[in-house]
């Protein structure tokens, strides 16, 4: 991998992200009401003294400029909803639990997700083929939306074993987790699988049997490597979204994530907290995409080479 | 040797069983400053850790609280409250009718951005210091001796004290805003006055209060913690198993099944609220009395609460709750006509304004179960008279703001508060702004409600606000509907819990059960 190639790449990663600071800026811009609309409504005096204590007086290219200048020293600027709080703070707050509850899920959808793949892929057509894939399709039917509150009310509320919500300990993470992990743990399976049954027929592998390889050595060192490509760049972006927390999962669970911002911020019109996730958002999946090219080039030598 | 191990043990014993309370809130609150707070939710939190002038009982009326007492002039302008001398900030520090001139300064100085600032507006200058066109020290309050404080009126306002409840006027602790500025409500620089104090806030998570040790008559419970749910079906679920004890509200649906299962835990109590039906008068054919008045008869607000709802709503002909005390509505125009005569009115007014039944209204609704349900009964009755509806839904910020633009030709819409009539009244008034949704003016109208707010007394004040509501209800700029109720579960752990018509439940009236 060239360096030339690497700059190439962090420079679209910045300019990338510019363009998103612009264009989340722009849009909240454009929905209609605003941050202090409340269940009382406000004279006219009062709104105009809120909307200067939050320069949102000012013209538009001041306020962007403003905020590109709070944000390039890594300020995300005051919540206009939870006046007490800053964006930074917020994020600090929520992050951990979201990526505490966004770890647990990918590690089990990689983990539980590859597994079934490569048993069911080894073997396509088999029976036990059969049986993991009719799971894994029923697995990307039941989103988190069907099954968080399935989970509550069947573990929690009926047979009181799990929290129902909250936090407090490891216990609370567990129908969250579960919830959060059964459609990505589907997908990977299903993409595990594909792309080993594929790989399975590709000519080299024939030599290597042929060459009278062990099944073991076969499997870690041709099949897997290659197999994974497409598995790999499905994680990447995953992962990102997993991190950056579920809109669903923290809602249903009363989990105090980043996730649950996305729509709060977006419905309070708190402009600061939207952008604030958004940007970490997708700065998020910028870095994870760039980890995951990073990775390509180990996996494939064929793409190593033509960097 | 074993005694001290057996006290240890039990003191242990009882450390784990402690009576703790988890209560459910409705959403995270925006700031625990009381001058920049907004929301309900905020109030709950703010009244356990703040006192003002005067407090809630715990049926929700109002009680002395750092006043002892207070007298009123003559002509309702001027009002003298006494404070207790034995008032503490939670740092020790004595509460003094300066901190209660500092507070109401800085609630109207436009740098703090107060968003209810204005309910402060009956104090003299009020108004002009808000809009800056007065610098805030000419405020109408003075400290005439540290435990003397005394408020001066634009005009007289006998509501003062009910006014007063809100945070808005709660006193802020001077000595320390003025030392860590706005950080003052992070829990480590965290001083108030109330029963509580803020011992932990973590967003979304928990507000924790703890004992004001301070704090003239203390609490029986040592602390308390508020849960921000993020839906009444999880405040549902986390009462359910046990993880909170009492909770504001619950899935609609499950009404009928807690009174049969759990009516020992359900608390149902009318809410001083006015639900109704606006009319935009400035929209053909709405301008026209005639319609809105055949669209008002055809409404029968008693089916609507006890046959369609269901919930405990109070029906009312006024559009000032029937709870609020010391108050007649007038008679009704078409009170007491049974429903068949209402309908065959109704209709005969339709074909009087030359639309027979060719009349097609567009009635808005905020989202929810309840408002959808009352808004498809209410398009039900109209159609007995001719009249076709076209339901149209929003979400609630999105409707109110349609209300307010005048942006609509029939709005179902709620005020909820006060336990006198002017609030309700003012909706109908001609000054009022945008609240008064239609825009309805009548000079009539205006003139009695003026004139009532220059009454001191309390009876003569009323009297012509019935007057102004007699004159308004010929008109049908709205069609009041009914006073809502409201629903909690309570563990039937917790002791002290009063339904009242304001619902606000103070934990320093509360005790748990072990």
């Amino acid at each position: 991998m060239s360096l030339a190639w690497l700059a190439r790449r962090l420079a679209g990663v910045v300019l990338t992200f510019a363009v998103i600071v612009a264009a989340v800026f722009g849009l909240l811009r454009l929905a209609p009401g605003g941050p202090f609309d409340g269940e009382r409504a406000l004279p006219p005096e009062v709104e105009a003294n809120l909307r200067a204590a939050y320069h949102l007086d000012e013209p538009l290219p001041y306020q962007f400029a403003r905020y590109v200048a709070a944000l390039a020293q890594g300020d995300l600027g005051p919540s206009f909803r939870q006046k007490d709080f800053t964006v930074n703070d917020l994020v600090a707050r929520g992050m951990p639990v979201s990526a505490t509850l966004g770890a647990g899920a990918l590690v089990l959808a990689a983990g539980v997700g590859l597994w079934i793949g490569i048993s069911a892929g080894l073997r396509p057509g088999s029976r036990r083929d059969a049986l993991l894939m009719s799971i894994a399709s029923l697995g990307i039917a039941l989103p988190p939306v069907v099954a968080a509150p399935v989970l509550v009310m069947v573990v929690a509320v009926f047979w009181q074993l799990l929290p129902a919500g909250g936090t407090g300990g490891p216990a609370h993470y567990v129908l969250p987790v579960l919830a959060l992990a059964l459609p990505y743990t589907a997908a990977v399976a299903r993409l595990t699988r594909g792309s080993v049954v594929e790989t399975l027929a590709a000519p080299h592998l024939l030599t290597a049997a042929a060459k009278g390889l062990p099944q073991r050595r076969v499997l870690l060192r041709h099949i897997l490597p290659l197999a994974l490509l497409p598995v790999l760049s499905y994680l990447g972006p995953m992962a990102a979204g997993l991190l950056a927390g579920s809109v669903v999962v923290e809602q249903v669970f009363d989990l105090p994530g980043i996730g649950r911002y996305f729509v709060q911020g977006a419905i309070n019109r708190d402009y600061t907290l939207v952008m604030g996730v958004t940007l970490v958002y997708a700065a998020l999946v910028l870095l994870f995409n760039l980890a995951v090219d990073l990775l390509y080039g180990r996996l494939d030598p064929r793409i190593r080479l033509a960097r | 040797m074993h005694r001290f191990l057996l006290s240890l043990i039990t003191l242990l014993l009882s450390a784990t069983v402690a009576a703790e309370l988890r209560i459910g809130l409705g959403g995270e609150p925006s700031t625990l400053d009381p001058h920049r707070y907004n929301l309900r939710i905020e109030e709950t939190v703010l009244t356990d850790l703040f006192e003002g002038l005067v407090t809630f009982a715990a049926d929700g009326s109002v009680a002395p609280g750092v006043a002892e007492s207070w007298q009123t002039s003559d002509d309702g302008l001027t009002w003298q409250f006494n404070l207790r001398r034995d008032a503490r900030w939670s740092d020790g520090h004595p509460v003094t009718a300066e901190d209660f001139v500092y507070a109401f300064r800085r609630l109207l100085n436009p740098a703090t951005a107060a968003s209810l600032a204005y309910f402060m507006y009956p104090l003299a200058n009020a108004r002009e210091i808000a809009t800056g066109e007065a610098e805030p020290h000419t405020l109408g309050v003075q400290a005439e001796q540290p435990h003397t404080l005394v408020i001066t009126l634009a005009a007289p306002y006998p509501y003062l004290p009910e006014r007063l409840l809100y945070p808005t006027g709660y006193p802020v602790p001077r000595h320390v805003v003025e030392r860590v500025g706005d950080d003052w409500v992070r829990p480590e620089h965290w001083v108030s006055n109330g029963a509580y104090t803020l011992k932990d806030w973590r967003p979304q998570e928990a507000i924790e209060l703890a004992r004001n040790k301070h704090f003239h008559t203390p609490a029986t419970l040592a602390g308390a913690t508020y849960v921000p749910v993020a839906s009444a079906q999880n405040a549902f679920n986390r009462y359910r198993t046990g993880d909170l004890q009492a909770i504001a509200g619950f899935p609609a649906g499950e009404l009928e099944r807690l009174r049969a299962e759990r009516p020992a835990e359900l608390r149902e109590a009318p809410l001083q609220s006015a639900f109704y039906l606006a009319f935009n008068t400035t929209k053909p054919p709405f301008n026209d009395v005639r319609i809105r008045r055949a669209l008002a008869l055809a409404v029968e607000p008693r089916v609507l609460t006890h046959q369609v709802l269901k919930t405990g709503d109070i029906p009312s002909e006024s559009l000032v709750p029937p709870m609020v005390p010391r108050y007649t509505p007038p008679a009704l125009p078409h009170a007491n006509l049974p429903q068949a005569e209402r309908l065959r009115l109704a209709r005969a007014l339709l074909a009087d304004a030359g639309v027979g039944e060719r009349l097609e209204v567009t009635l808005k609704h905020a989202a929810g179960i309840a408002n959808k349900k009352a808004s498809l009964a209410i398009a039900g009755m109209w159609r007995q008279i001719g009249v076709r509806t076209r339901l149209h839904q929003a979400e609630l910020r999105a409707h109110y703001a349609d209300l307010r633009q005048g942006n609509f030709e029939v709005g179902h819409a709620a005020w909820l508060g006060e336990a006198n009539p002017e609030h309700y009244l003012a909706l109908l008034y001609s000054g009022t702004g945008d609240t008064n949704y239609g825009r309805y003016a009548n000079a009539e109208y205006d003139a009695l409600f003026e004139q009532a707010k220059l009454q001191a007394d309390v009876a003569a004040r009323h009297a012509l606000l019935a007057q102004a509501e007699a004159v308004a209800s010929a008109d049908y700029p709205v069609m009041p509907l009914y006073a809502a109720a409201s629903q909690r579960l309570v563990s039937t752990r917790i002791r002290g819990w009063r339904e009242n018509a304001r619902d606000v439940h103070p934990l320093r009236y509360l005790a748990v059960d072990p």
